[in-house]
């Protein structure tokens, strides 16, 4: 593996907003021909995406706890 | 009589209405305390904020109207309250130039060990880092990344959750996420020193 050395101007365009679901029909297809063709965006795409998971997964692992669900559920009798 | 029977009704109605609101919104309580969890920086603000939320939704359940997004209606009330509780100072980012920003990570992490494909090196990083550099982001960048990356909206949804045009839920987007790649280059760092 090799340092990202250079920048791809479509890359800034393309992939969050692809990693987001936000690009339009035309444009994911787009999206995947550069990607099938740009080593550099493909390589980003591979890390944005892994760390999207890994930031996800770090950010999600605390559950609420047992105690606050039951007052939550408490308040909708408790108002009115 | 006919009135009484049809006053009768229209309570019947708004009270099965009442209970399914609740349900449905009881029903979204993990998801809302992720994305709260995130927003503010200890498990007590989280809950205070999510109560806080749950309280307000149930008084004005009324002017939620059925059949919309029910999910980024709660998530409007829960940002207003987080942003009414009033927000701690936070020191400007460090900001990487702007050209280096988005790889400077991964080039971090690459020179860090022994060779690992881009899929696993985002693992030389520990889940605590991460969790302690989302909260280093200043608030209004954290709260487009927490709403489109934990809380699953749409940037579309996160506009209108926090009330501004769609070109800003981007450029924040867009920006938090580099100032999150920067915070967490530098515990990469950190850590290996």
């Amino acid at each position: 593996m090799t340092p990202f050395e250079s920048i791809c101007e479509k890359c800034e365009e393309l992939i969050q907003p692809y990693l987001d679901r936000e690009l339009s029909e035309s444009e994911r297809r787009e999206a995947e021909t550069h990607l099938a063709d740009c080593g550099y965006c493909s390589k980003r795409y591979r890390f944005e995406a892994s760390l999207r998971r890994y930031v996800r997964q770090a950010c999600c692992s605390e559950e609420m706890s047992p105690e606050l669900k039951a007052k939550l559920a408490s308040l909708r009798t408790a108002l009115d | 009589m006919a009135d009484a029977e049809s006053d009768a009704r229209r309570l019947a109605t708004e009270a099965r209405d009442r209970v399914r609101f609740e349900e449905e919104v009881l029903g979204l309580a993990d998801q809302v305390y992720r994305v709260a969890r995130r927003l503010v920086s200890s498990r007590e603000e989280a809950e205070d904020l999510v109560q806080e939320t749950y309280a307000r939704a149930f008084r004005s359940w009324r002017s939620y109207t059925p059949g919309t997004n029910l999910r980024a209606w709660l998530m409007r009330i829960l940002t207003n309250l987080n942003i009414d509780r009033g927000r701690r100072e936070q020191r400007s980012p460090d900001m990487q130039p702007m050209e280096e920003g988005d790889y400077y990570l991964y080039n971090r992490l690459e020179q860090s060990g022994a060779a690992d494909d881009e899929e696993r090196v985002v693992e030389r990083l520990s889940q605590d880092s991460i969790v302690e550099a989302l909260a280093g982001v200043p608030h209004d960048f954290r709260d487009v990344i927490v709403l489109v990356d934990i809380g699953d909206f749409s940037y579309q949804e996160a506009a209108q959750i926090l009330d501004v045009p769609i070109g800003t839920v981007m450029s924040r987007l867009h920006r938090g996420r580099r100032i999150l790649k920067g915070e967490l280059a530098e515990s990469a760092v950190g850590e290996e020193s």
